[in-house]
């Protein structure tokens, strides 16, 4: 019986994949065949759920698919051998609908638990500002100055020739820069993100920071924020389809050192606050793109 | 001639109509058979093309006709020029469109819904064999509506089937102005299509069954008919009603939802997610059910707790409203409603376990025959299970926010999709095909065919959740204008030539099917000494099914009941009084 088979030796496969993940961790950088690495600190902990419902599921589609071979084999039709006459067994329903239910809802409280607590846990205070808007089909990034702090982004305010939403006259945006398709994370040190889209949905997507984030234009999303804890170069991808460019909205994302961080910021030079106020009230679908 | 409206006691259904002949037959019958085989026939014909989309894009997946824009490789010698990113686009939202509205509901609603739902409750049709009718060509026509969206200005519909706003909802941002009007129009009017068969379903189950047919003596292919119609009926109308406002916004100057002019995109989601996920249990409901009565009659033994199936569906079917906002995790959303539909999905997966273990109940000491239909239905049993349990990371909050949109999502919803209904399907054609057509599919041909799709199948759709886990987004024409994802472009293109073999393999089918209308082995009333009220009548039945109305006196599922002398008994079998009954060895199944 070939039916069951080949589906064991995926599972199995699968869970001998899990087993050797710590081996993997280095080979991750190249290959696809499993996670990718992870360099974010809020990883650890998707990661650990993950495995944990990799095992429970291998171990149980093990059983399930033992099971099932053995009947097939076992009772397969012999001439002489009538089948028995079972209607089912009420205990055995009561046993197998219970035990689903209390695995499937401590599941559901754990990882929900988990989620809570990452959504819940406040950036520290110290945490870098930045500011990422999609847009058919790039990323516009923004960056705090040397006073630290970004423009407040206003989000009915996100537009064709205001990417960011910000009043031109904040005087927390003066000294802000901003790159385009560029973004450089310092190591070790929380960012904050402030996420927005111009136009359609976008999706902020690392596989390496285990982090997506839907970016539903007229709103920013504030609560994302995540620490880099090893340097390397990542790409930032568009995972929410957004028109026919898509699948080329990547943008350039790498780790560096505080100090190779700051060298950077001091290379850009501070945004030219006179194209921001020309902003446009028009809003963006009653411009001809 | 219909003289024989099969009523039953004091109630008469209106089955007036008179038997079509010749062409008419095929145009504009109101017999539910015919119209199944309408159904049968127009959604294997689409089952072609939706799979000739699959292949487009696997090929492009593979062999990228788009230049790679960072390290200017020239182009691939291989790829198909004309599968532009945009084409490409449309692609899969075609593939998508095609299979699920026009394939995968039609054959399981539409094709077996209307089959089987008569014959095996005993009524002469449905309650309503003209809107019968009218569904089947509201679906016709709702398919080349969505598909002359390939021939207009700006190409077919390409914002995904999801179709999210704005996007879809602005011409500006999509570019396909008339292609996803014609795409919302042409959901709209297979909405209708669906609804007009749901309602002809319930009243038909609730009012035609024979008399002594009691709700808990049904089939359960009748019973996830049933079910799977009060989800159609209170869950298409929201997706239709989303449709003609997505059609508004394109066309009229609405703004329902467009931010930038007031509107909410989040709302489109709603409204999909609320069709979208009772949607999936639409798909799924009915291939169960089938898959139950096939496992049954080829295992010789009654379905294994027969109510807790009845009623794990119909929890499913409550708890399928409830859980939509799963597919919204990433878009933000409200930490209080990311635990309730968290907390609501991981239940739904109770229901679904406790079939799965009494699929394994029915297996159990059964005596089982392996026949295509049974090969047909063991592997929907286990590739559900395996798209049952892929289904449990996406469930869980955290996991789902890492896997989600990735290729992991696509192996998920495939074996879910093609491993379970898919293979439920063929294992009902193997078994009512007889029931059809008066003759036998074959089973050398049958077997060939199931163990290339089987193999093909997982060959294909098993690596694509390590692409996944890898990092590999859905929905992007070229994977290797990522970095990160080059690596792993021997696995698409491995993936792809699965795709070629498990599409080439289908032709087996094709030929097989056509093959044996002409030349099949003669069926015969029960070839497969089956139990329930369709195997009473001729193969293929008469006009009107029943010469006269059955009384049914049993439960659907008597096989090997012990002192009986053969190893099944007959729905319309009165009860045998004598226990004592010479022993006999039980009945074989004539196909091996």
């Amino acid at each position: 019986m070939p039916v069951p088979l080949r589906c064991l030796t995926g599972v199995v496969l699968m869970s001998l994949l899990a087993l050797l993940s710590d081996a993997q961790a280095e080979v991750r950088q190249t290959s696809v065949w499993w996670l990718p690495r992870n360099v974010n600190m809020f990883g650890h902990e998707i990661d650990f759920i993950f495995y944990l419902i990799l095992w429970l599921t291998g171990v149980t589609a093990v059983a399930v698919f033992s099971v099932m071979i053995y009947f097939l084999v076992k009772y397969r039709a012999r001439p002489g051998i009538p089948a028995i006459h079972s209607h089912g067994n009420n205990t055995l329903e009561v046993i197998w609908t219970t035990i689903p239910v209390f695995i499937f809802l401590a599941l559901a409280i754990y990882g929900n638990e988990q989620w809570t607590q990452m959504r819940l846990r406040t950036p520290p205070a110290d945490a870098l500002p930045v500011a990422v808007v999609g847009e058919q089909f790039g990323w516009n990034v923004r960056y705090p100055g040397p006073d630290g702090k970004l423009a407040k982004m206003v989000a009915s305010k996100v537009g064709k020739d205001n990417p960011f939403g910000v009043d031109p006259a904040d005087p927390d945006g003066m000294d802000d820069f901003t790159t385009y398709n560029d973004i450089v994370f310092p190591l070790n040190r929380p960012v904050r993100l402030y996420l927005s889209s111009k136009d359609v949905i976008h999706a902020f997507y690392v596989p390496e920071f285990r982090l997506y984030q839907d970016m539903v234009p007229g709103r920013v999303y504030d609560f994302v924020w995540l620490k880099a804890e090893a340097t390397g170069n990542f790409q930032l991808a568009c995972n929410q389809l957004c028109g026919q460019g898509h699948y080329k909205m990547f943008g350039k994302l790498s780790v560096v050192e505080e100090s190779a961080y700051q060298d950077w910021a001091k290379s850009k030079a501070p945004a030219p606050t006179a194209s921001v106020e020309k902003s446009n009230p028009v809003p963006v679908s009653l411009v001809k793109k | 001639m219909s003289t024989i409206a099969a009523t039953h006691v004091g109630q008469s259904h209106g089955h007036g109509h008179e038997e079509a002949t010749g062409w008419k037959k095929y145009l504009w019958s109101l017999d539910h058979k015919i119209i199944g085989i309408q159904y049968l026939f127009t959604s294997l014909a689409f089952l072609l093309l939706g799979g000739a989309l699959a292949l487009l894009l696997r090929w492009q997946l593979a062999f990228p006709s788009t230049q790679v824009m960072t390290n200017g490789d020239v182009g691939n010698p291989i790829a198909l020029p004309f599968i532009n990113p945009q084409f490409y686009n449309a692609l899969f939202t075609m593939h998508a469109t095609v299979m699920v509205f026009l394939v995968v509901m039609p054959l399981l609603i539409g094709a077996f819904g209307n089959y089987l739902i008569p014959l095996k409750i005993g009524a002469g049709d449905m309650a309503f064999p003209l809107i019968n009718e009218l569904s089947y060509w509201f679906f016709v026509a709702s398919g080349f509506i969505m598909l002359a969206g390939f021939f207009v200005a700006g190409g077919a519909a390409a914002g995904g089937w999801t179709s999210y706003a704005p996007l879809s909802s602005v011409a500006a941002y999509n570019g396909t102005k008339m292609g996803q009007t014609l795409w919302a129009a042409g959901i709209f009017v297979n909405g209708l299509a669906s609804i007009m068969g749901a309602f002809n379903y319930i009243t038909t189950i609730v009012n035609m069954r024979a008399p002594g047919l009691g709700f808990f003596r049904l089939p359960l292919t009748v019973w996830a008919l049933f079910i799977t119609a009060f989800l159609l009926l209170l869950a298409v109308p929201v997706l239709s009603a989303a449709g003609a406002m997505l059609i508004l916004d394109l066309n009229f100057g609405t703004s329902f939802f467009n931010p930038a002019q007031g509107g909410q995109p989040l709302l489109w989601q709603h409204l999909f997610w609320f069709f979208g996920h009772p949607e999936v249990y639409i798909m799924i409901l009915p291939a169960m059910g089938m898959a139950s009565d096939v496992l049954s009659i080829f295992s010789r033994k009654p379905v294994f707790g027969y109510k807790a199936m009845v009623f794990a569906m119909i929890a499913i079917g409550f708890l399928g409203f409830i859980v939509w906002g799963h597919h919204m995790f990433v878009s933000g959303m409200n930490l209080v409603l990311s635990a309730a539909f968290g907390v609501s999905t991981m239940v739904i997966a109770v229901p679904s376990a406790i079939k799965t273990f009494n699929w394994l109940g029915t297996l159990w000491g059964g005596s089982i025959h392996f026949t295509t239909a049974m090969l047909n239905a063991l592997a929907f049993v286990a590739m559900f299970v395996i798209g049952g349990f892929s289904g449990i990371f996406m469930a869980s909050t955290p996991v789902n926010i890492f896997v989600h949109h990735t290729y992991f999502i696509v192996a998920h919803f495939h074996y879910v999709l093609f491993g379970g209904s898919i293979f439920a399907i063929f294992a009902s054609i193997y078994t009512w095909y007889p029931k059809m057509f008066g003759r036998m599919l074959d089973e050398t041909l049958g077997k060939i065919h199931f163990a290339l799709t089987f193999v093909f199948f997982n060959l294909c759709f098993f690596p694509m959740h390590n692409v996944g886990l890898g990092g590999m987004m859905r929905r992007i024409a070229d994977p290797t204008a990522y970095e990160h994802l080059r690596s792993l472009q021997p696995i698409n293109q491995f993936i792809t030539f699965a795709a070629i073999g498990l599409g080439f393999s289908q032709l087996l089918f094709f030929w097989n099917f056509f093959r044996s209308l002409k030349y099949g082995k003669p069926a015969g009333k029960n070839p497969w000494h089956a139990t329930t009220l369709e195997w009473t009548v001729d193969s293929p039945p008469g006009h009107g099914n029943f010469a006269t109305t059955p009384k049914v006196y049993r439960g659907a599922y008597d096989y090997s009941v012990p002192g009986h002398p053969r190893d099944y008994i007959m729905q319309t079998e009165p009860d045998y009084p004598d226990a004592s009954a010479p022993k006999s060895s039980p009945a074989k199944v004539p196909v091996g």
